[in-house]
């Protein structure tokens, strides 16, 4: 069994592993098409950034909004949350600093997992 | 306990699918997954799709916009369709069940509430899956006869109606009609007794059934009378058809308690073309004035109507052709 997650934890464990049946390496491959999907969906938002470009900004802040609620990831949810509004809402400035927050909470969890 | 209807998974995040096609698999649904509206739909259009959870946004078709094709299509089964999103304001919820969704689920979705949900879907489903068996079975109940299993009075009566307004719509079309009666059969019945002259009634049914054209309709007309309606069929061809049936019968060979029983036919034929204003009553009457002319003959025979419209050349060669096939039986 994994050890219960700080508050800060970027991976709700528990939470994930209940909405996948407590299959472990179900999670971990679910994990690993997480990255793959982020790999190719960051570019396209700083470029959606770059191009001020608010509807893809809110539709990609949307999606990765989706898929990290899914894993339970809490910190990526929460600035991709920010994205999508900001993005709604034309704010673009705000998105870009709600993207920073986003790639250094990518970077969090990348550590959590090699961890 | 019926098994589980299959469950097609619109979703274009892959994350969520997966989770979403686990978590049914386990609990024993079929799955489809589509990843776009366009894909979504070619799946819900066929007619396995019943349960559907369709994302709202996803690319091609959005899930509303899916739920307002498939109530447009009207496709036989009902689909009964949750819509998931992260959308939750009241008005989201209204304007998706507006759209024609069941349900209504926000994302990410709690499990235990998604299998219940589904569990509701179902039952939804096969409440009308009984409910469809049911009509279908009110429906033979009403329009088959019980004994033999062919259309009953009414409903042959009404094939015959609907014919003879296609048949008024003109040209060459022509409509015939045969009105059969089992010879002697009330004595069949008072000598071997009602189980055997039931059994004399499937037989002949069977017999008949086997010898018109697929598209023929056979009806029980009276206790040993039924009525064939043959679509686009002259005289002559009526004719050819009721001496094959005739023929048929006379060859049947019915098992009863001290031998074998024969049987044969009195067969009444009328054709729309003999008429200048053919009507389903008038039809019916020609050919029971055929069948009892056919009977005064001697039964075992076919009788013919007696009346023929236009030129007289004409009106004789008809006749002529169709009396050819009864005379040279």
């Amino acid at each position: 069994m994994s050890s219960n997650p700080s508050e800060s934890s970027p991976l709700n464990r528990a939470e994930a592993l209940e909405r996948v049946g407590g299959d472990e390496a179900f999670l971990e491959e679910l994990l690993s098409i997480y990255q793959e999907e982020f790999a190719e969906k960051s570019p396209a938002l700083a470029e959606a950034l770059a191009n001020q470009d608010a509807k893809s900004v809110r539709e990609i802040g949307h999606y990765i909004k989706g898929a990290s609620a899914n894993l339970s990831l809490p910190g990526l949810q929460a600035a991709s949350f920010d994205i999508e509004k900001a993005g709604a809402d034309g704010r673009l400035e705000d998105a870009k600093a709600a993207y920073q927050t986003l790639l250094s909470e990518y970077d969090r969890l990348k550590k959590h997992l090699a961890g | 306990m019926s098994p589980l209807p299959s469950v097609l998974i619109a979703e274009d995040d892959p994350i969520s699918s997966r989770i979403l096609e686990k978590n049914l698999r386990s609990w024993g649904y079929e799955t489809t997954v589509a990843r776009n509206g366009n894909q979504a739909w070619e799946t819900l259009r066929g007619p396995t799709t019943r349960l559907a959870l369709l994302d709202w946004m996803m690319p091609g078709a959005e899930g509303p916009e899916l739920c307002r094709r498939i109530r447009a299509l009207n496709k036989p089964g009902y689909t009964y369709i949750i819509l998931l999103t992260s959308r939750d304001s009241v008005q989201d919820i209204i304007d998706g069940l507006e759209a024609g969704a069941d349900d209504f689920m926000t994302k990410p979705v709690n499990f235990a509430e998604l299998r219940a949900r589904l569990q509701t879907g179902g039952r939804i489903i096969a409440l009308e899956d009984k409910l469809l068996d049911s009509q279908k079975r009110l429906f033979e109940l009403a329009t088959r006869d019980s004994l033999t299993g062919i259309w009953n009075r009414a409903t042959i009566l009404r094939f015959l109606s609907d014919e003879m307004a296609h048949c008024r719509r003109g040209g060459d079309y022509s409509l015939s009609t045969i009105l059969i009666d089992v010879d002697y059969f009330k004595k069949i019945n008072d000598t071997h007794g009602h189980l055997v002259g039931d059994k004399v009634l499937s037989k002949v049914t069977s017999c008949l059934e086997k010898h018109i054209r697929p598209y023929d309709k056979v009806g029980r007309y009276g206790g040993d009378e039924f009525l064939i309606v043959l679509p686009n069929c002259s005289l002559y061809h009526v004719a050819v058809v009721a001496e094959r049936l005739r023929t048929a019968v006379e060859k049947l060979k019915i098992r009863v308690e001290g031998g074998v029983l024969n049987l044969s036919l009195s067969l009444g034929c009328a054709s729309s073309e003999c008429f200048r204003r053919a009507a389903g009553e008038r039809m019916i009457k020609e050919s029971d004035r055929a069948l009892y002319k056919a009977k005064q003959e001697g039964r075992n025979r076919v009788g013919l109507c007696s009346e023929l419209k236009g030129p007289k050349d004409n009106r004789k060669e008809k006749k002529k052709g169709a009396r050819r096939v009864i005379e040279s039986k």
